[in-house]
């Protein structure tokens, strides 16, 4: 590690990004152990999870003595919790008076949101604030903010403790001018979070204004996506717009995982959790670069003190030395475990059919839903939304097309049934559908 | 003089049209230092749980009633004022208990609705500060301690425990003129502005509230 000299900014915001693989493994160690001893004491699921094991933070004295012992929790540990004890936080959260400042909620797509409580500086702002700082973003900058309240409110402070002055935006539709007018006026570096739906929305802005995206966001260095993955039609449409997309995801509730410049998967920075994956039916350990189910740990977060938490997200993880400087490991995410279809043996992901369907004008929102009955089907059931002013031939056509085209990318047996998108579009929230259904 | 950078830019909306406006984070801070005289007036339980409505860009009129909160020991949660996150309110009025919830409105209504929720379930026993739009639905619920959030420019007034809504005087003045609240800033601020015409139909009054926050009191016509 170079030292920090006056002339130039350095390329990374923390100089740990950059660390040695020895360096990173010797901490993960100590910080393993301290999680371990604050997680059984504070967090009652973890302490309920690891006397029912025989485990005692004691026992965890090294990395290896870790992957060991420790019990695995699910989402459905922290449900039945909740359930059992009246506990919103499913007895995985921890209010400490004086430093708890809000409690956060997750989406909550499926039930009840689940409370996040929020310290000053979460493990997440920690996170985005390293992957603005790559993308370019600089003391001095501006940068579009556009989120949710739900996640912490209005309490946040990351990005002006980087010299940042954050615009703030709702995620929503509606607010398209008003962020093209603010790309005007302030000239902003970066633009997070853009999803989907908002990139939809923005191309049908500028079909109607004729306004030129390239001017626009002549001063972007980059956007910052996230929601579901990023298809090759919204991709190349970005791009055509001159703006680098960074796809980002959550890393299992305990930080953001961003893309870096290579585009090569999704950065989990090692020093804010521990990350492993395992069988998603055995749960036994994967090697690196093989498909498994993401475990994570928090290594920082006392007030949500997730250990060996099991995502349910399937990813290949690569802790190789990445092309943009940094030694933290990296992962591609495959999908939803319990997304997952076996047809024939072959394994079907909803990130798959994507880009398949949003590749034809009148199915272009992407928004459809595969019929899940069981982790092993015969044939893949497809339902696809189509907007109805794109269409320009019978149902029939559309619905053959997309047959012909699914079938030979996926090559099983396939049904597709097709719908109004407004019918999908009910299912929400905004211009989000569950992309799994049982029926 | 130059002016100071803004930490962040929200916004204000007149006459339906919505404005950026850029605040440093100290003066967020210090109009939540001053909120803390109002909220205090209901002696609500440090370790409370309040629900604080709003959108991102309301930034600079709720981050302020957040920090008030959080001085006063208690902790917030958040929800969006949209039909969508309707859902929202009603599973955080159900997990949390919260003693009050803020900026309600007609978008909360209709999305309660719309989801098969009861207003009545959802509000009873707390004190709920409701936007303009939804105040009088709010206040013939039974058992709502029903009172009023008013966004006068970049400027959130809250209605105290006597009743009365309450301006920070120490950082704005406040006149009104063919009845509408205009608003001057007194202390360094990233954007000052003068006779911001607020769009508010509101007179100044003299008295000096009861809570005893004497922070100025407007009246709304
Ligand atoms: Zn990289
Ligand atoms: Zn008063």
């Amino acid at each position: 590690m170079a030292s920090q000299t006056q002339t130039r900014w350095p390329d990374v915001l923390d100089p740990i990004e950059v660390a040695s693989r020895a360096f990173l493994d010797s901490h993960q160690e100590a910080s393993l152990a301290a999680m371990s001893r604050h997680a059984f004491y504070n967090a009652p699921l973890i302490n309920e999870v690891w006397k029912k094991a025989g485990v005692s933070p004691d026992d965890i004295k090294s990395t290896a003595d870790f992957k060991e012992k420790v019990p695995f929790i699910t989402k459905d540990d922290i449900r039945d919790f909740r359930d059992r004890n009246g506990d919103p936080s499913g007895g995985m959260s921890v209010r400490i008076p004086g430093q708890t400042v809000s409690i956060g909620t997750t989406s909550g797509t499926t039930g009840d949101p689940t409370p996040v409580p929020n310290w000053r500086r979460m493990p997440s702002e920690e996170s985005y604030s390293r992957d603005f700082w790559h993308i370019g973003a600089r003391p001095g900058d501006h940068i579009c903010h556009i989120m949710f309240t739900f996640r912490g409110g209005h309490r946040r402070r990351a990005s002006q403790e980087m010299g940042l002055c954050e615009i703030a935006f709702s995620m929503s539709p509606t607010e398209i001018p008003r962020l093209i007018e603010a790309s005007k006026i302030y000239r902003p570096v970066t633009m997070s979070i853009f999803p989907g739906p908002l990139i939809l929305a923005m191309e049908h802005y500028f079909e109607k204004t004729g306004e030129d995206p390239v001017d626009v966001f002549k001063s972007y260095k980059g956007a910052v996506f996230g929601g579901e993955p990023l298809g090759e039609r919204l991709k190349n449409l970005t791009k055509s717009w001159g703006l680098e997309v960074f796809e980002t995801t959550s890393l299992g509730d305990v930080a953001g995982a961003t893309h870096c410049r290579m585009h090569d998967g999704f950065h989990a920075y090692e020093d804010l959790a521990f990350i492993e994956a395992v069988d998603p039916v055995t749960a036994e350990p994967v090697p690196d670069g093989e498909v498994g189910e993401l475990v994570v740990t928090t290594l920082v977060d006392r007030l949500s003190p997730l250990v060996r938490y099991r995502t349910g997200d399937l990813v290949i993880i690569d802790r190789t030395p990445c092309g943009c400087g940094r030694t933290h490991a990296k992962f591609n995410l495959l999908g939803r475990a319990t997304d997952q279809i076996l047809v024939e043996g072959r394994s079907i992901l909803p990130r798959e059919i994507m880009g398949l369907v949003e590749n034809e004008s009148e199915t272009r929102a992407s928004l459809f839903q595969i019929v899940r009955t069981g982790r092993e089907m015969d044939e893949l059931k497809l339902r696809i939304g189509y907007n109805k002013e794109r269409m320009t031939g019978p149902d029939k056509e559309l619905h053959d097309r997309l047959h012909g085209k699914i079938k030979e990318a996926i090559g099983v047996p396939l049904v597709v049934e097709l719908v109004d998108e407004q019918e999908l579009l009910k299912l929400g929230p905004p211009h989000k559908i569950p992309r799994v259904t049982k029926s | 003089m130059t002016l100071p950078r803004p930490d962040v830019i929200g916004s204000y909306t007149v006459d339906g049209k919505m404005h950026f406006y850029g605040s440093r984070r100290t003066e967020l801070d210090r109009a939540g230092v001053s909120m803390v005289r109002t909220l205090k007036s209901f002696n609500f339980d440090p370790g409370s749980v309040i629900t604080n409505v709003s959108l991102t860009p309301e930034v600079v009129q709720f981050a302020p009633f957040e920090y008030a909160v959080q001085i006063l020991g208690m902790y917030g949660t958040n929800a969006d004022l949209s039909p969508f996150d309707a859902g929202r309110v009603e599973s955080l009025s159900r997990q949390f208990d919260p003693v009050a919830m803020i900026g309600i409105g007609k978008e909360t209504l209709e999305g309660l609705e719309m989801l098969g929720h009861d207003a009545k379930t959802v509000f009873r026993g707390r004190t709920v500060w409701a936007r303009p739009d939804a105040y009088e639905a709010v206040k013939v619920l039974p058992e709502v301690d029903a009172r009023r959030c008013v966004i006068a420019g970049p400027v959130l007034l809250l209605e105290c425990a006597r009743g009365k809504l309450h301006l920070d005087s120490r950082e704005w003045i406040a006149e009104s003129e063919n009845d509408q609240l205009l608003l001057t800033s007194r202390q360094v601020r990233s954007e000052p502005l003068q006779r911001l015409a607020t769009g508010v139909a509101a007179q100044v009054s003299e008295e000096a509230c009861a809570c005893g926050n004497h922070d100025m009191v407007i009246e709304l016509l």
